[in-house]
């Protein structure tokens, strides 16, 4: 088991009115599963993502991830669970515009503590794996836009993280882009990561094997679905 | 091991900020600069000030003791000494016969008078009648000559030894022994030249140099004797404390003016600690003073680099929001602004020192010996860096207590 939520709720105070983001959510998603969060704006995709990537603690419920209870960290010990069990790809890329492809993608192990040669071999892995060994010491404005979501993909597996979070991970790609990143996603998935997509592009969510979608801050479906394994090579081809 | 890393990346990160925004780093430094420069060109000086005070002083001779009738320094009412009687010739004399174990006793008195060598003419000289036994008072020596010696003050000899201003004044760069020169309406020979000593004079105490030596024998008779108050020096043996030794002399010229044990004092005891610790005191004053002054100059350039980290911190909000979302800790992201602000007051801080000891330079050509000295250097490095983590502080404490969600969004 990957991580589990229980009863998760979500309340903000939004001047005198609470917002009920995510109401006695309750999730479980196993290892190596590939899933897709939809929903239209203002269902609780955000603050479900925020919740499963330890940027934010719910307000009541519990969340178990990899073995670990969350829900009451602190800020340090969450920083840390985001630094060891949880690797965020964004829809904006978010990469450190004034580092190198190499710095960027081993950050997470200098906060993690790894020593450094060991550091530039898990590195040197990392972007292997989306294929940019040739981009290494160029600087994020210098490399196109799907070029900076496979730099941001590489430092989301750096360190060998529980879950890959991907937030619209399309979202900025033009339709040719997009696939090729979603092919990456399919072949990491397919290496034994376990992936938490969360997008309202049905496109993007059919490369998933499990789709929930929420409404209203509940979750009003949670679908099973035969990916199409064609699919996969198709693209790569 | 492990949080070294971070540090490292903290260090990295600052230094590249730096680098990447070099005039408005500039800028900012000018401000760290202009205070370091400022603190330490005022202790400098007040160094400087201070050896060259303590120079001067060494003259008066630090195990002698002076019998006045006034107190050197004088704190509280100045009018309680006015009705004092003047110390006489004779009471030396007696004081004399009673302090067996003094190593001298040396009676002198001064007047001013001009003093004049063909048509050069020095107003208001200090002329001091004195006896051969000075030479045992003072680290100072002649020059060029010799100093009056017992013969000259037992034959009334009209012979003068002159300060080193004295003889520049008079003289120029011709010889001056042998030669006779007016002191007042008398005439007396040059027999010797004293060495230089530099001035006391800022601090309005003596200047040496412009002082005229004569026997005390002919000093009375050109100026007269009666109402001159003389002052009797007293040179403690070495193996008495000054303290113990000041209670003879005190008991002993109790004795001498015939003091019942219900009257104060009629007369003073001065010596060279005391001008020490007024000059102290007046100079501890006017250094806070100063430091006070170009602490508000530091002051000032470390809200300027405050200015600077609070806006570097909402430039990188987005960044810090990257940095935190995989994993950054808050002690990081605080040491990586802490260390921006520290360096850059470090960097203006050397610059600043570089600079002062430049001004240094300049003072001590021009004004007086000054130095920097190593415990200034270190101080003004650490006041430097103080001042950067205290301006960095608050900025950096922002920086790291940011949401990661919001910082994330920020545009």
């Amino acid at each position: 088991m990957a991580l589990r939520i229980t009863d998760v709720s979500k309340t903000y105070q939004m001047g005198v009115e609470e917002v009920h983001a995510l109401q006695e959510v309750s999730i479980t998603i196993e290892d190596n599963e590939y899933v897709a969060i939809m929903g239209p704006s203002g269902s609780g995709k955000s603050t479900m993502m925020n919740v499963l990537g330890c940027l934010d603690t719910p307000t009541s419920g519990e969340y178990h991830l990899a073995g670990e209870d969350v829900s009451k960290m602190n800020d340090d010990q969450l920083a840390e669970i985001r630094n060891q069990k949880i690797g965020f790809v964004f829809q904006t890329f978010n990469l450190i515009p004034r580092a190198s492809v190499f710095h960027n993608v081993e950050l997470p192990l200098v906060y993690g503590g790894v020593a450094p040669a060991q550091r530039a071999d898990m590195t040197n892995a990392a972007i292997g794996k989306v294929a940019l060994e040739d981009r290494k010491t160029h600087k994020p404005s210098e490399l196109s836009g799907g070029q900076r979501q496979r730099v941001a993909i590489a430092r989301a597996l750096v360190n060998n993280p529980a879950i890959i979070l991907a937030d619209e991970p399309t979202g900025n790609l033009d339709s040719v882009t997009g696939e090729e990143i979603m092919a990456i996603f399919d072949g990491l998935h397919k290496a034994g990561n376990t992936i938490i997509l969360v997008t309202h592009e049905k496109d993007v969510a059919e490369h998933a094997s499990r789709i929930i979608r929420l409404k209203d801050g509940r979750v009003e479906s949670d679908l099973v679905t035969q990916r199409p394994e064609s699919r996969f090579g198709e693209v790569l081809a | 091991m492990k949080a070294w890393y971070d540090t490292a990346e903290s260090l990295k990160i600052a230094l590249a900020a730096i680098k990447a925004n070099k005039s408005r780093g500039v800028l900012t430094t000018l401000g760290i600069v202009i205070g370091i420069l400022a603190v330490v060109t005022t202790m400098t000086a007040a160094n400087g000030l201070g050896n060259t005070f303590r120079e001067n002083i060494s003259t008066l001779g630090s195990d002698v003791l002076y019998v006045s009738r006034r107190p050197w320094v004088v704190t509280g009412n100045f009018f309680q000494f006015r009705n004092r009687k003047n110390l006489e010739l004779k009471e030396s004399k007696l004081l004399e016969r009673r302090l067996r174990r003094a190593v001298a006793i040396n009676p002198s008195s001064n007047a001013n008078r001009s003093v004049k060598y063909r048509s050069n003419v020095m107003e208001g000289t200090t002329i001091i009648g004195t006896t051969d036994k000075h030479m045992l008072m003072t680290a100072s020596t002649p020059e060029l000559g010799r100093f009056i010696t017992s013969f000259d003050v037992r034959f009334k000899k009209r012979v003068c030894v002159i300060g080193s201003e004295v003889k520049a004044k008079l003289f120029g760069n011709a010889d001056a022994i042998n030669k006779r020169m007016k002191i007042g309406r008398d005439s007396y020979r040059v027999i010797g030249v004293m060495e230089q000593q530099g001035s006391a004079g800022f601090f309005g105490g003596p200047n040496f140099d412009r002082q005229v030596f004569t026997p005390i024998t002919s000093f009375t008779k050109s100026f007269g004797h009666r109402n001159r108050g003389f002052n009797i020096a007293v040179k403690a043996p070495p193996e008495v404390s000054l303290a113990d030794f000041e209670y003879e002399v005190i008991g002993e010229m109790r004795k001498i003016r015939k003091l019942r044990p219900a009257q104060d004092d009629d007369f003073s005891i001065n010596q060279m600690n005391q001008l020490v610790s007024a000059y102290n005191n007046v100079m501890g004053v006017i250094v806070l003073i100063g430091l006070v002054i170009t602490g508000i100059s530091l002051f000032v350039g470390g809200i300027g680099v405050m200015n600077i980290m609070f806006v570097s911190v909402t430039e990188r909000t987005r960044e810090i929001g990257i940095r935190k979302a995989i994993g950054a800790k808050r002690r990081a992201i605080l040491s990586q602004f802490l260390f921006e602000s520290s360096t850059i007051c470090l960097i203006g801080g050397v610059v600043g020192l570089v600079l002062a000891f430049g001004v240094t330079g300049l003072i001590s050509k021009f004004l007086m010996p000054a130095s920097i000295s190593l415990p200034i250097v270190a101080v003004a490095i650490f006041v430097s860096i103080l001042t950067g983590v205290v301006s960095g502080l608050i900025p950096a404490f922002k920086a790291s207590k940011l949401n990661p969600i919001d910082a994330l969004r920020y545009e």
